[in-house]
């Protein structure tokens, strides 16, 4: 099989970040091939080079075995190759089928042949064998829709090579699976998958061939039937992983919280309660409501004292702690300095007669971002000046200095490395273990099965069942996630 | 008295109606023009010289939407290239234009405020109708008719509601966006160069007396909707109409003035209110 | 770039840019009037010679500036204080107009203060229903507080017309105010009155407050990101309607001033658009205080040369509108790229 799509000795610097270092890839017409790599290793770059969206500082971009050069994506569209972005271009207030045209209308005369149009989705979809309502807005489809419109849009512009940037960042379990049979079909129509991914399990199910990316270099291209998954995950973090495994909590308390209602669950001192359920299950609903930014039916106590008429600044001084699952909106301001970040929620506390003292505020926020390890250069820095996994680390200190009787944690470990991971997981556990109550939510199945000492499940919108943490669970709770009783 | 009201009433419609297209157009496309009311004011003006000049109102009326369409593209750009904030650009522009203009009428034309333009020819009439009536009846069918079946009037709808998406898709957004500015002021342009040729037969440096603003506050009422719209200036132009003989028998003009704000303010927070209760986040 | 953007002094280096880009909307404001002028006759360069004598040249022609100057930090400040909030309050023209109706027909009965307090209160009841909207139902406060300046043009005349109007006056304006409720000269014979300090005092007060108070601190965060002061804890709602209330007192104070210290009376076009190069000068300075200060007086300054340029030349007053509309456009444009 010949060279579809590739890159010969591709480097990209943005600034002092080196993004690609010569990178060279060979993606071989008819197969799905998997990119792996963490978060910053450079995936995303070498995509948009590939696509043409970006150009290469050196090196070059190859089609079919000769260099080409790609000014932009047009001239990608134009080679057959189609990207579907981490983030879906889709026009929310646009029908499926306006959005499936949109740029590339076919038209009699001055007007948009819709008749047409409408033939030709319904015969694409057939031809990939998925059914999509045409007539729906953009808005109100679930977003595992919305990327297969997108998906549709790249092959009506002609694509037979498609790259996905992360497509299953955002699906349910049940949805992944059908994506990944949606790309393997694709592939036995003859087309070429690039699947841009930090998911092992998924990578090793779908891909023909892998190759792992770290720190912009290319470590290595494999088959994937010759490689397994501990020595993926080694080939992508680049040593070895230290694994706590699943250490239940010594010493259980009293309930700190107590939430009534749909969603009806109980939190005790020294325990760490998981929350699944596959995305959109009300999971959102839930962390609004117990830290007070969503109007609550039903009764929600902390530590014994009704709060739910209590508005968020009150929840948190009666012992709450938050940590956003999205830290670039809510978890931080990204334009406000580090000590603004950091003395957010406490700034009454520190403030005297309503004034807060300059001397004040800079030696909490430094003992704060001191203590949990972040690396800045000065406190008037904006947050934005930081990189990820160091912005996590000032929200996770933010929170966690207070000391909360109850933490709720949404997806705290999203957008961070293995090695962040590992130390929000043990700084969790301390916490837990020093006798606070933790709410765990998370759309990782793992990390919810390696910290919970229990796991409340949801389903639309209720609680489908309540299960013991651990990696035994992880059956029954993918059960309860769909709907299904746990056998 | 009631045909009397609605005579005027539609005379009185069709600028706002036209200028309320133009703002309808760049708002669909996600810019929200409050300088339609300068771009009314060239138009106006600009409309009554080349109509006095050539002695014929269409070049006057063209020569209007020519000028508002310059100023149209020139404030677009400021928005599109230049980053500067659209509210801010449009006071911005209106603020400069009737500069601009009330120094031109002293300096050059050397009268105070109006101006009388020897050999104005006005639009001619049938029936009571003038030929920029018919424009704007047409105008409102079409343009929704457009927005829905034309490949511009998609591409316009995606710019507006999801401006990097559309890029991401190969849409040149700020060129469509300069598009619509530009027919804004075309329009708006128009609109103003009926103020002169359809109804006073001068110029005067405060004729547009915020009929831009009622425009703006027409396509919010009508939530950029071209129906719902026009339907918005002519109950603003009824207002209008009305005030103008109320005037006499003792009830406040002042007040009746003030009706079209208010009614968007109404429109907004009912809006508003709804949208509040469907997603329930409270902002604090 | 945002218009909520705060400032954040400190560098030398920063300060230089932030100089130069404030500059730069003047640069083209003069350029743009000299092509004016070239095309209508006029040397641009003798006639800003003159200008900037008119502004600046001598004790008598500061102090005119100065006076200039006054309404606009009080518009200034009040847009600087929204804008902070991240409340985009375009309706500090109807508070300053409303204030100085109400500062005008209390002086009358009830004396100076009792005029200065109205005139607050007058300008926070026109801020208080589109802050009200805004911060309970998010309803978007460009629009309404566009709106209520009309609102507001319309009930003022109406009242003036209907109950307040002064015998004897042609025009429709409120009875004078006695001599002893006006506010006093600082500079006899000059015309520059006490509303200066008031002004300049709540200026220097609101460097302290936004930078070092609580409130300062929560009005900061909830214009840079609601969503993240929400979720700290801050009531983002009763910031929000704090922010607009303030702005409406500081403008219906600044309508106070006018009216006690240089009008004396409330006359029709009250306003020839203070709260609009408000905007303009909040913009300029970036919303902070040292900015909003020099930016009033930049455009006190052309203000008040204008005028007496007029008598000097015939160049109309119209002129200075065009630059200073042209220095509100492009107060926040990006020239270069950033970042």
């Amino acid at each position: 099989m010949s060279v579809r799509l590739g890159a010969r000795g591709v480097s990209r610097a943005f600034g002092a970040v080196r993004a690609n270092q010569g990178v060279d890839v060979e993606v071989r017409a008819g197969t799905v091939h998997a990119v792996v790599g963490e978060n910053g290793a450079g995936k995303t770059t070498l995509m948009r080079i590939l696509y043409g969206l970006d150009q290469p500082d050196s090196g070059t971009v190859v089609i079919g075995d000769r260099p080409v050069r790609l000014r932009g994506a047009a001239d990608g569209i134009a080679n057959g190759i189609g990207l579907v972005p981490q983030e879906l271009a889709m026009i929310g207030s646009l029908t499926l089928l306006e959005n499936l045209v949109l740029g590339a209308e076919p038209r009699r005369g001055v007007r948009i042949d819709w008749a047409r149009a409408r033939a030709e989705a319904e015969e694409l979809a057939s031809d990939v064998g998925v059914e999509l309502p045409w007539t729906a807005v953009a808005d109100t489809v679930s977003i595992s829709v919305r990327q297969q419109t997108e998906i549709l849009r790249a092959l009506r512009r002609g694509a037979d090579v498609l790259i996905l940037d992360e497509p299953t960042a955002a699906l349910a379990p049940a949805q992944v699976d059908d994506l990944l049979r949606l790309l393997r079909e694709l592939r036995d129509a003859g087309r070429t998958v690039v699947f841009i991914s930090h998911k092992v399990d998924e990578v090793l199910a779908v891909a023909d061939e892998i190759t792992v990316m770290r720190g912009g270099k290319v470590i290595t291209t494999r088959r994937a039937d010759a490689v397994d998954r501990a020595e993926l995950i080694e080939l992508i973090v680049g040593e070895h992983v230290r694994t706590t495994g699943f250490v239940p909590s010594a010493v259980i308390g009293d309930e700190v919280l107590t939430v009534d209602g749909d969603v009806a669950l109980s939190v005790r001192a020294g325990e760490i309660v998981g929350v699944a359920g596959i995305a959109g299950s009300g999971q959102d609903e839930l962390v609004e409501r117990v830290v007070g930014l969503r109007p609550a039916g039903g009764r929600i106590t902390l530590s014994g004292k009704d709060i739910t008429a209590l508005a968020v600044d009150r929840r948190r001084a009666a012992g709450l702690g938050y940590i956003s699952g999205e830290r670039r909106a809510e978890g931080l301001s990204m334009d406000a300095s580090l000590a603004d970040n950091a003395i957010a929620g406490t700034h009454r506390a520190i403030g005297r007669r309503g004034w807060l003292a300059p001397s004040k505020v800079r030696r909490y926020a430094k003992r704060v971002l001191d203590s949990y390890s972040v690396r800045y250069g000065r406190l008037t820095a904006a947050a934005r000046t930081l990189s990820g996994g160091n912005q996590q680390r000032v929200v996770i200190g933010r929170e966690l200095d207070r000391a909360p009787a109850l933490l709720v944690a949404a997806g705290p470990t999203r957008g961070v490395d293995v090695l962040g991971m590992a130390y929000i997981h043990d700084q969790l556990r301390a916490l837990r273990d020093n006798g606070s109550g933790v709410l765990l939510v998370s759309e990782q199945l793992d990390e919810l099965l390696e910290l919970s000492d229990r796991i409340v499940v949801l389903h639309g919108g209720r609680v489908a069942g309540e299960l013991p943490g651990g990696p035994e669970s992880r059956t029954a709770v993918g059960a309860l996630m769909l709907g299904r009783k746990a056998s | 008295m009631i045909t009397g009201i609605l005579t005027s009433a539609l005379l009185l419609w069709t600028p706002l109606a036209i200028a309320a297209m133009g703002g309808l157009l760049h708002r669909v496309g996600g810019v929200v023009n409050i300088g339609l009311e300068g771009q009314m004011l060239v138009g106006a003006l600009i409309g009554a010289l080349v109509s006095g000049a050539t002695g014929n109102w269409a070049l006057g009326v063209l020569a209007a939407g020519a000028a508002g369409g310059v100023v149209g593209l020139l404030m677009s750009l400021c928005v599109t290239r230049l980053g500067a904030n659209e509210i801010i650009a449009g006071l911005g522009f209106t603020i400069v234009l009737s500069g601009l203009i009330g120094y031109l009428l002293r300096s050059v034309f050397d009268v105070s405020g109006t101006l009388r333009v020897t050999g104005l020819d006005p639009l001619p009439r049938v029936l009571g109708l003038d030929p920029l009536f018919l424009l704007a009846v047409v105008l409102v069918p079409v343009i929704a008719w457009s927005l829905r079946n034309t490949a511009a009037g998609l591409r316009l709808r995606a710019t507006g509601d999801g401006f990097d998406a559309a890029t991401a898709l190969g849409i040149p957004a700020n060129g469509i966006r300069d598009i619509a500015g530009t027919i804004a002021g075309m329009l708006a342009g128009i609109a103003g160069s009926h103020l002169v040729l359809g109804q006073v037969g001068l110029f005067n440096e405060d004729m547009v007396a915020g009929r831009g603003f009622i425009a703006l506050a027409a396509f919010y009422f009508g939530r950029a909707r071209p129906l719902p719209t026009a339907l918005a200036c002519l109950l603003f132009a009824v207002f209008d109409a009305t005030q103008a003989r109320l005037q006499t028998s003792g009830v406040p003009a002042q007040l009746i003035q003030t009706l079209p704000y208010l009614v968007v303010i109404a429109v907004l927070t009912a809006t508003a209110v709804r949208d509040a209760r469907g997603k329930s986040r409270r902002a604090g | 770039m945002s218009v909520f953007q705060g400032s954040n002094p400190g560098k030398y280096s920063r300060a230089l840019t932030r100089v130069v880009r404030a500059a730069v909307p003047f640069v083209i404001a003069l350029g743009l009037g000299g092509i004016v002028l070239l095309a209508t006759g006029h040397n641009p360069l003798a006639f800003y010679q003159l200008l900037v004598r008119e502004a600046f040249g001598g004790v008598d022609r500061i102090a005119a500036t100065l006076s200039a100057a006054t309404p606009l930090l009080f518009t200034g400040l009040a847009t600087a204080i929204a804008f902070r909030a991240g409340v985009f309050n375009v309706g500090v023209e109807g508070g300053f107009v409303f204030g100085g109706l109400i500062a005008a027909t209390v002086a009358l009965q009830a004396g100076l203060l009792a005029g200065m307090v109205a005139g607050a209160l007058a300008g926070v009841l026109v801020s208080a229903l589109p802050g009200w909207l805004k911060a309970r139902w998010n309803v978007d406060e460009v629009v309404t507080t566009l709106m209520v300046n009309f609102v507001v043009a319309g009930v003022t005349g109406w009242l003036v017309t209907t109950f307040l109007q002064a015998k004897g006056v042609a025009n429709s304006a409120t009875a004078l105010i006695p001599q002893g409720s006006w506010l006093p000269d600082l500079l006899p014979p000059y015309g520059l009155t006490a509303g200066v300090l008031v002004a300049l005092a709540l200026v220097v007060l609101y460097a302290v407050w936004i930078k070092h108070s609580v409130l300062g601190y929560e009005l900061r965060q909830t214009g840079l990101n609601p969503r993240f002061s929400a979720a700290q804890g801050i009531r983002v709602g009763r910031v929000i309607m704090v922010s607009m209330l303030i702005s409406g007192a500081i403008a219906g104070l600044g309508g106070a001033v006018h009216a006690l210290g240089v009008v004396h009376r409330f006359v029709d076009g009250f306003s020839p658009g203070y709260g609009f190069t408000g905007i303009a000068v909040a913009l300029l300075g970036r919303n902070s205080a040292v900015g909003v200060a020099l930016g009033a007086v930049l455009f006190g300054a052309l203000a008040s040369a204008g005028t007496t340029a007029q008598l000097f030349s015939d160049i109309p007053l119209d002129i200075v509108d065009v630059l200073s509309g042209t220095v509100m456009i492009f107060a926040v444009v990006r020239l270069w790229r950033q970042r």
